[in-house]
């Protein structure tokens, strides 16, 4: 079964942010496939690359790093919710003339139509919200 | 082509919820989904017609829903329930939305083949 994944909770608000990891190495260890993780309203905070957890707790991004990685799996970024709550890429920083790029690697910044899209394509939708 | 509900059931202007939820509504009828707005809990306040976010310094929501149609989502329901609980008429609403029972409610979510914003 083809999965899309939508985090709408920032990493340590709540436990659905890590709920969604779970549910994504769980499926994929299951054998089903995620489309896309679209990263929606203050789920685009995940994708902050200047978060630094304490030693001693989990590093969700990280983990989201790790999985995406390990598995190809694409962390995709609504644009418009990053933009308005300081999620930069490269570009965005430049075009927007701020101090610096905080978007974490691989996660991509991109348009609501990538949420759509991986709808289109998939058998179910799951949504983790805040 | 693939159906979509997004429910608005949280209370407008806490946060960027509601916003954020409709602009999925809209990019999905962009991309030819069927595309479905329900609103319920305090959610159904998006609708209100005597609205006015500039002291907050945010768009207008009825503004925004007020553009639904031309997006071709024309596809409006809101909880019945939750209008009468919150002393709500008909003419109080900014647009037209048909209101539903809870047994309808779960009938339009059942005939979907994704629901965004299910639980708040």
């Amino acid at each position: 079964m083809i999965f899309t994944v939508a985090v709408h909770s920032p990493p340590y608000a709540s436990s659905a942010n890590h709920h969604a990891l779970q549910f994504c190495r769980t499926a994929i260890d299951a054998g089903h496939g995620i489309a896309r993780v679209f990263f929606y309203h203050e789920g685009v905070y995940t994708a902050l690359n200047s978060q630094v957890p304490p030693q001693d707790e989990g590093d969700i991004v990280l983990q989201w790093q790790q999985l995406a990685a390990d598995h190809n799996l694409e962390l995709a970024v609504c644009i418009a919710n990053a933009l308005k709550r300081g999620v930069l890429s490269a570009d965005e920083q430049k075009r927007y003339e701020r101090a610096a790029a905080t978007l974490a690697e691989p996660f991509q910044l991109v348009g609501l139509g990538q949420l759509i899209d991986a709808i289109a394509s998939s058998d179910r939708y799951i949504e983790f919200p805040a | 082509m693939k159906k979509i509900l997004c429910v608005v059931s949280r209370p407008p202007y806490q946060g960027s919820h509601d916003l954020e939820l409709i602009e999925a509504a809209m990019v999905g009828a962009v991309f030819e989904m069927q595309v479905s707005v329900l609103f319920r809990g305090d959610g159904v306040w998006a609708l209100h017609a005597g609205q006015n976010a500039a002291p907050l310094q945010q768009r207008t929501l009825s503004h925004v829903l007020s553009a639904l149609p031309t997006y071709d989502v024309k596809r409006l329901y809101v909880c019945a329930e939750g209008m009468t609980e919150r002393g709500l008429a008909q003419e109080d609403l900014c647009i037209d939305a048909t209101p539903l029972s809870m047994a309808e409610q779960q009938a339009l979510m059942s005939d979907q083949q994704a629901v965004l914003g299910a639980q708040t």
